[in-house]
């Protein structure tokens, strides 16, 4: 930011004139229009060339056809919402002015700003949280079909083909949305604020990413009405080969979600390493920022092999290469090693910046600074170091390389000891503090037991002779439901109900938020207390009918899950309720001392008038008194 | 909790620390919780039906060893956790506490817990390298029986070259007679898994992977698809059943039918 940028940026209301061009006439709405014509033309004339290909098999029409709609509908949707605006006037030799700039950031738009292709990161952390709640909805959703369907033996009420498309649907859908649930809409609103910065490095990337994963969300849920995604989300070979085009939506949206992925990355490690206020060192970074640091530059490597996984699958799918069809000298052992690959350190893209969030707000409310910070950054990175060498351990079973199965045991096994560590910072930080019982603060009690359970059922399926057990059993989907719902989801849950205050300008109502959290934490012990139980006892996976010794524990779980989604639907109702008429949100009313809660509430446009020093690191709390880190100092300095 | 000094008079700062209240209190509820667990822990044995085979018996052994083990570590969490809730608690609607101590680190409680998660894991190790060690196929005198299991979209085929080529939808098996599994698909990857014997491999295919077990007990057993295979996936089963020498010979006889 230049100097001219304070100078010039007025407190008045109403648009600045000049500003913006075309970006104008762009919102959400031209950009949904946009998409279906770009759709609709390119649906019809690869209809007119392809017509039905080598003659569909399941009535959907070709797999051309679709792939071909749905890049038109991304390439459309991105032009209708503006993407392209900043790349052409750049090619042209018309550079931003800054009136477009401010015009770009949302300046004095009102509720508008959050329909458009907005710049600043504050838009892009509410835009991010709204649709990762909508995608939790429809993941939510589809977990309740899943278990009524599941309710007794046989019961099979969607029949089988719907069963198998709702699973597929209900996996990728919660993958995508616990992967934005805490980098998202905090990564973005709260990070840069955190290390006192003006906005992000790259805003327009900043937007775009975020739009990406917006233009992703009707081509997921498309496969709704192209077969479905019937093959679990991990989408094996051959079996995917086999799918109806709403395999090309699970293709196409792993493909697009991983450019939004590696932008959003690339965009929040930059700002990150370069923008941080100064004073603040490495040892003065607060941990949520490693957190963050650590989830999107972990999906850095890893999203890219997920991409060309699907790539590939796509170009066999409507070219009819073989690159997956073992049969015909392609290996689908190379899909699952490449899907792999991605898998595992996916879950701790997910996992990590939840339990950070968790760690930032814990010393908080216990009043106590956080026990061992560098234990906890060692943790963070000791886990995403190892976490790109365990993949194979998903493959024990496969035949791939049963010589390997040692190695991989070992790996995964030595995990535990940085996450272990991780928890040393938790229960360190609570011994003898004297807690403040707010809700975010109880949430880390229930992250507490729900990690350890998830913890350490993991070990058993780490150890290759009782994966032979339990690999492929409902055992596994209670295990990842515990770390990913149990510790992801509840640590955004309590990034929800801490940030919200600055974030909405409104408290979170902690009454009936309460009652949501809790009944969804008590469903959510049944629910997958009762798949352990099912999978201990040797049920299988993804199955819609099972035999009757496993009928009581899937009643439970069905019950349960139904009381998950009571509380999830209360929770929503408090987030709603208190967005909109909450009791108004002092500046800091958690007395917290990271520099987000410094700023006013509502946060400024450019957040700080005058840039922050920092001299020391934000958890000064308790006594014997230690340094306190002084308020922002007002020195005039501005890069 | 502050840095020992190594010239400081006595008593040790172990010994007063041991005797805080606190110390004491959480120790207790550790203690009792791990006992808890152990005595009605999650997984106590015959888990899947009385173990059919070695393998299943080492497989539950195993897993009993890890509840062991994993029980303190989970007692401990949640003794803190409960300490804190209880224990540490303010008065209810309390506002945020000043009176919270300011203990940054501490270096000899880290160390331990370093160091004792790291011997778990390598002792967890160790016990998993050996466990595998012992379920490999071993030269044995008595010749493995080769029975070649292929999937197909959604019933499990089982051949038996030494008997002719013999083919039958269920697994028959002959007790104690140790038995090599030639697992291959015809079309998706299959998961080929005899639930009480602790057997379980990919078909995968054009590609054949390999399992052994000895039955140990007669019986019929479940044989279940462990790999989400299509539409019938959950229906993809069926029986093994273990049966003395002559009866297997009968069976082979009869075309099938025992």
């Amino acid at each position: 930011m230049s100097t001219t940028t304070l100078v010039k940026s007025p407190s008045t209301r109403g648009p600045i004139p000049n500003g913006g061009g075309i970006m104008r006439r762009l919102n959400f709405g031209t950009a949904v229009l946009l998409g279906f014509v770009f759709a609709f033309v390119g649906w019809y004339i690869s209809t007119k060339i392809f017509g039905d290909g080598d003659g569909p098999k399941h009535g959907y029409g070709h797999d051309r056809v679709w792939i071909i709609a749905m890049t038109m509908w991304a390439i459309g949707f991105m032009t209708g919402i503006g993407a392209f605006v900043g790349p052409i006037r750049w090619l042209m030799g018309k550079d931003q002015k800054f009136e477009d700039q401010m015009y770009l950031a949302g300046k004095n738009q009102g509720v508008a700003r959050y329909f458009k292709f907005t710049t600043d990161h504050k838009v892009v952390g509410i835009q991010y949280l709204v649709v990762t709640m909508t995608l939790f909805f429809f993941g939510g959703l589809l977990a309740m079909l899943i278990r009524t369907d599941l309710i007794s033996k046989n019961s099979e009420i969607f029949g089988p083909q719907t069963y198998n498309a709702m699973v597929g649907l209900h996996g990728i859908i919660m993958i995508i949305a616990t992967i934005i649930m805490v980098t998202g809409p905090f990564g973005n609103f709260i990070v840069p604020i955190m290390i006192g910065a003006r906005d992000m490095a790259f805003p327009r990337l900043n937007a775009l990413s975020l739009w990406l994963v917006v233009c992703v969300v009707p081509i997921l849920l498309s496969a709704v009405f192209l077969g479905g995604i019937p093959t679990g989300w991990s989408a094996y070979e051959p079996l995917a080969s086999q799918a109806p085009p709403g395999m090309d939506s699970y293709l196409m949206t792993i493909i697009i979600f991983a450019i939004s992925s590696a932008v959003a990355g690339a965009n929040i490690v930059t700002t990150v390493v370069k923008m941080r206020a100064r004073g603040m060192t490495w040892n003065r970074t607060p941990i949520f920022v490693y957190g963050v640091v650590a989830s999107v530059g972990l999906a850095l490597p890893a999203f890219p092999t997920f991409m060309a996984a699907q790539v590939i699958s796509g170009v066999d799918r409507t070219t009819g290469t073989v690159f997956y069809d073992t049969s015909a000298g392609g290996n689908d052992w190379l899909y699952t090693n490449l899907f792999w690959l991605m898998g595992h350190p996916e879950v701790y893209v997910i996992l990590i910046p939840a339990m950070a969030a968790m760690m930032e707000y814990l010393p908080v409310f216990v009043r106590k600074p956080l026990f061992n910070f560098n234990a906890a950054v060692i943790g963070i990175a000791g886990i995403v170091g190892l976490s790109v060498m365990v993949w194979a351990h998903h493959m024990y079973m496969t035949g791939w390389a049963p010589n390997l199965n040692a190695p991989f045991m070992l790996t995964t096994e030595l995990i535990s000891v940085p996450t272990g560590m991780l928890f040393l910072v938790f229960i360190g930080t609570l011994w003898r503090g004297k807690v403040w019982a707010r809700l975010p603060m109880l949430a880390v009690y229930a992250m507490l037991w729900n990690f350890i359970i998830g913890g350490l059922t993991g070990i058993y399926l780490s150890d290759v002779p009782v994966d032979v057990a339990l690999h492929g059993s409902i055992y596994v989907t209670a295990h990842f439901h515990y770390t990913l719902m149990g510790a992801g989801l509840v640590g955004a849950m309590g990034a929800v109900m801490y940030w919200f205050p600055k974030m909405t300008g409104r408290m979170f109502d902690e009454r009936i938020g309460g009652w949501g959290f809790w009944i969804s934490q008590i469903g959510f012990n049944v629910t997958f207390m009762g798949m352990f139980a099912v999978g201990l006892a040797g049920e299988p996976r993804r199955v819609s009918a099972y035999s009757s010794i496993f009928a009581r524990g899937n009643l439970i779980s069905t019950m349960g899950a139904y009381t998950i989604f009571t509380g999830m639907l209360i929770f929503l109702a408090a987030i709603i309720h208190s967005w909109r008429s909450g009791e108004i949100a002092p500046s800091n009313p958690w007395g917290a001392k990271t520099l987000e809660w410094q700023v006013p509430t509502p946060v400024p446009l450019e957040n700080f008038e005058v840039l922050p020093i920092i001299t020391s690191d934000p958890y000064g709390y308790g006594v014997p008194e230690v340094r306190r880190q002084p308020e922002p100092v007002s020195v005039g300095d501005d890069r | 909790m502050s840095n020992s000094v190594e010239t400081q008079p006595q008593p040790s700062k172990f010994r007063t620390w041991v005797k805080r209240p606190y110390i004491r209190h959480v120790f207790f509820i550790w203690f009792a919780l791990t006992v808890l667990i152990e005595f009605f822990g999650p997984v106590q044995g015959n888990i899947m039906g009385p173990p059919a085979s070695e393998s299943m018996k080492a497989i539950e052994d195993t897993m009993a060893l890890l509840t062991y083990t994993a029980a303190p570590v989970a007692a401990l969490v949640i003794a803190v956790v409960l300490y804190s809730i209880f224990g540490w608690r303010q008065a209810k609607g309390a506002g945020p506490s000043d009176e919270s101590p300011a203990i940054r680190t501490n270096g000899p409680v880290t160390t331990i817990w370093v160091l004792v998660s790291s011997l778990l894991c390598v002792f967890l190790l160790i016990w998993g390298l050996g466990e595998m060690n012992s379920l490999a196929p071993k030269a044995t005198s008595a010749k493995p029986m080769v029975i070649d299991v292929i999937g197909n979209q959604w019933a499990w085929n089982f051949i038996y070259p030494d008997n002719g080529n013999f083919e039958s939808n269920e697994l028959y098996m002959p007790k104690d007679q140790p038995v090599i599994f030639h697992v291959s698909s015809k079309d998706v990857i299959h998961s080929f898994w005899i639930v009480q014997m602790g057997v379980k491999i990919d078909a995968n295919p054009f590609r054949t992977t390999l399992a052994h077990v000895t039955p140990t007990k007669l019986g019929k057993f479940d044989v279940r698809c462990a790999e989400l295979c299509g539409l019938y996936h959950a229906h993809m089963q069926t029986d093994a059943f273990v049966v003395s020498p002559s009866a297997f010979n009968q069976w082979i006889a009869n075309g099938g039918h025992a």
